[in-house]
């Protein structure tokens, strides 16, 4: 019988202690290995928001307040303005349009129902954007928050007639270059991007549902105030109401809302993350306070804080609860050791080196880990996800009730995704206050047991586990085999 | 052969010093059955653990086969109880929770011998020790007293040490499997040419050796051999 084969009967000499031993360790390991998904899962999700979003900053127009909003449209000088400012690695301009399904707006205003969802009104950040028609049928229905929004803001139409079936507008955007309004890269799936952003050009980029809905592929046309426009490409922009949109080059869209010159807003790129706080305040003084609001994109400095936050606790908890596994393998192996002095006097009299002793009982140790590890990982797998939620939303609670101050907060939520493209959102304050994209983002943070992590964790536990054995096992040295015969 | 000169072992208890072992010298040769005799307390579990390399003199030596003992590393000594002696107690002192034949390969493992060869002569150990060949395989603490001390003597075989040294090995037995042990340790002695030494307090037992010491108040006095001593073989 090898040691291994020996260390492996012994700690099942004992069966109910054995499982209960295994019982506790499995929960203390348990904790340990959900915090480390917790983190991890909090750290990828920190790693990825910093990558898209954490060193963006749009600037719009000052006033901009809802369907109330007023002040100064911003220019192509403004841009240069702000890529001039230190640490500002690039400028994007944006246009936004809003086109009408050229056969419906025809319908409805037949009907005599007037005005568009929102009146025409209600652009980012409560500027007017230009509403023109298109061949497109957009691809996603108004939905009550649509037909409610519509209903306020047009008319009811003739009286006792049914109104006809809403859907939303359709976004299109201008951009002076490759990237969504959020400043993150597009996801293009199939064709290619527009070549020169800043220049005109009757190539156009369109979602996958829009596409589909109009059934539409590379290379096919469609058009927006009676000019054709060639689908060079179709991108995917991860949600149904981000790909009812279409992108056209910022000339482009200049161009055709008839602003040449002007901007809906601007992305402001910083080249890192700890240089954003005072990028935006370095933007703010060359652009002026009363011309132009910077936010920071998703205002996610606060909700990466908090994440960050999350990320310690788990980290510390993981280490407590790995601490608490090595401090009751080294109780139990203590105990184990004191209650085998007799025996391991018997083995030293019959001849066993002191290191064939510790290692019998470092494997025990090993064995009494492992069957606590599987249990745990159990355990892992289906309270982490609850652990990381109950840490999540705690954490965007707290993120959510931060004060909203500022103008241009309605707009701040649409700056990280949840206004241009998203549904429901495209009308000022659809989605709340500046925290409530972030929110979502941080909530949607996913608390997945890869086996990865689940295998760095058990290691970690065996490597708790060897040190808490280890000083059991030096204690199986200072014992003298003469108390074998004491005993007699 | 084994030497012991002038070995001495004291202890401190309080203000007084303890000698359970006090200028004992003697040799015994291979192949030798031999016993120490005396009351209890009277330091012969003492000797045996000089003997055995378990404790350490307070002063003199142990000889074995021209090897002093003397001044040895604990490793050493190791070696040297894994290698040269075989342990027999009165309370057998196996392992419980593993097999007769797994607590007779014990020795071999720490010794390095392959599982095959020491799962071999494990079992004709146990063979030589008559052990029922259908308890090769129970779990010790399923045996009967005179099973386990066969056991016991099967394992202090396991190396073929030198000497074996037996402390009451009858002390837990009726007397007819008492008998059984010495008869045993008797013939062992003489196939294996192994010395043997038994502590024991059992005049009877003691009559069956070759060779009887008294140990009186420390000191070793040999009495008259009652069967004649078996000269060293080849």
């Amino acid at each position: 019988m090898s040691v291994l084969a020996r260390s492996v009967g012994n700690a099942f000499r004992n069966k109910v202690r054995t499982a209960a031993v295994v019982a506790v360790l499995a929960v203390a390991i348990g904790l340990a290995l959900a915090m480390l998904v917790a983190n991890q899962a909090v750290g990828a999700k920190v790693q990825e928001l910093n990558a898209s979003v954490g060193t963006v900053l749009t600037v719009n127009p000052a006033g901009g307040q809802g369907f109330e909003g007023g002040g100064e449209p911003l220019t192509a000088e403004q841009a240069a303005t702000a890529a001039a400012v230190p640490n500002v690695s690039a400028v994007v301009g944006t246009q936004s349009l809003r086109l009408r399904n050229a056969t419906e707006a025809a319908a409805q205003a037949a009907a005599g129902t007037a005005g568009g969802p929102g009146g025409g009104q209600g652009g980012p950040g409560g500027q007017s954007s230009a509403t023109l028609t298109t061949s497109l049928t957009a691809a996603v229905d108004a939905g009550t928050l649509g037909g409610r929004n519509q209903a306020a803001n047009g008319t009811t139409g003739t009286a006792g007639t049914t109104p006809p079936a809403r859907s939303l507008p359709i976004t299109a955007t201008g951009i002076g270059a490759e990237v969504d309004t959020t400043g993150k890269a597009l996801a293009i799936t199939e064709g290619t991007g527009l070549g020169d952003y800043t220049a005109e050009s009757t190539s156009a980029l369109l979602g996958t549902t829009l596409a589909e809905k109009n059934s539409l592929t590379v290379g096919s046309t469609f058009t927006i105030n009676d000019q054709a426009y060639t689908v060079a490409g179709l991108f995917d922009a991860g949600t149904a109401f981000g790909n009812n949109a279409v992108y056209v080059t910022l000339p482009t869209a200049q161009t055709l809302a008839g602003l040449p010159g002007e901007l809906s807003s601007m992305i402001v790129t910083v080249d890192s993350l700890e240089n954003v706080a005072s990028t935006k305040t370095a933007l703010e003084g060359a652009l002026g306070p009363d011309n132009a609001d910077v936010t920071q994109g998703q205002n996610l400095e606060t909700a990466l804080g908090s994440l960050g936050s999350v990320k310690n606790i788990s980290l510390i908890a993981f280490i407590a609860a790995l601490g608490t596994a090595g401090l009751i393998i080294l109780l139990i192996m203590v105990m184990l050791v004191r209650e085998r002095r007799r025996e391991i006097g018997v083995l030293k009299a019959i001849g066993a080196p002191n290191r064939t002793i510790g290692l019998q009982f470092v494997l025990e140790a090993l064995v009494l880990a492992a069957l606590g590890s599987a249990a745990g990982a159990a355990i892992a797998s289906f309270a982490s996800g609850g652990i990381a939620s109950a840490l999540i939303s705690t954490n965007s609670t707290s993120t959510t009730a931060a004060p909203t101050t500022g103008r241009g907060a309605a707009m701040a939520g649409a700056a990280g995704g949840a206004g241009l493209p998203g549904g429901g959102a495209g009308f000022p304050g659809g989605q709340g206050g500046p925290f409530g994209g972030a929110a979502q983002l941080v909530t949607s943070v996913t608390a997945s047991a890869s086996p990865g992590v689940i295998a760095a964790g058990i290691g970690a536990v065996f490597g708790v586990a060897i040190i808490g054995a280890l000083v059991p096992a030096l204690l199986t040295a200072r014992i003298r085999p003469i108390e074998v015969l004491r005993g007699e | 052969m084994i030497e012991v000169k002038n070995l001495v072992r004291t202890f401190n208890s309080g203000d007084r010093t303890i000698k359970p072992v006090n200028d004992v010298s003697f040799e015994l040769e291979q192949g030798t059955l031999a016993s120490i005799v005396g009351k209890s307390g009277s330091g012969k579990s003492t000797l045996l653990s000089l003997l055995g390399a378990l404790d350490k003199p307070t002063s003199g030596d142990v000889v074995v086969n021209g090897v002093s003992l003397a001044g040895m590393p604990d490793a050493k000594l190791t070696e040297y109880r894994r290698r040269d002696i075989g342990f027999v107690f009165q309370q057998f002192n196996l392992i419980p929770n593993l097999s007769a034949v797994d607590n007779v390969m014990l020795p071999m493992e720490f010794a390095g011998i392959r599982k095959a060869v020491r799962l071999q002569r494990a079992k004709d150990l146990l063979v030589q020790v008559q052990l029922d060949p259908e308890k090769h395989d129970r779990r010790t603490n399923r045996l009967s007293g005179g099973e386990q001390q066969r056991v016991a003597i099967a394992r202090a075989l396991a190396n073929e040490p030198q000497l074996i040294l037996a402390d009451e090995p009858t002390g837990n037995l009726d007397e007819q499997t008492g008998d059984h042990i010495i008869e045993l340790l008797s013939s062992l002695s003489r196939n294996h040419n192994t010395t043997i030494l038994v502590v024991t307090h059992d005049r009877a037992l003691a009559n069956k050796t070759d060779r009887r010491f008294r140990l009186q108040q420390g000191k070793l006095t040999e009495e008259p051999a009652s069967r004649p001593v078996v000269a060293a073989s080849a």
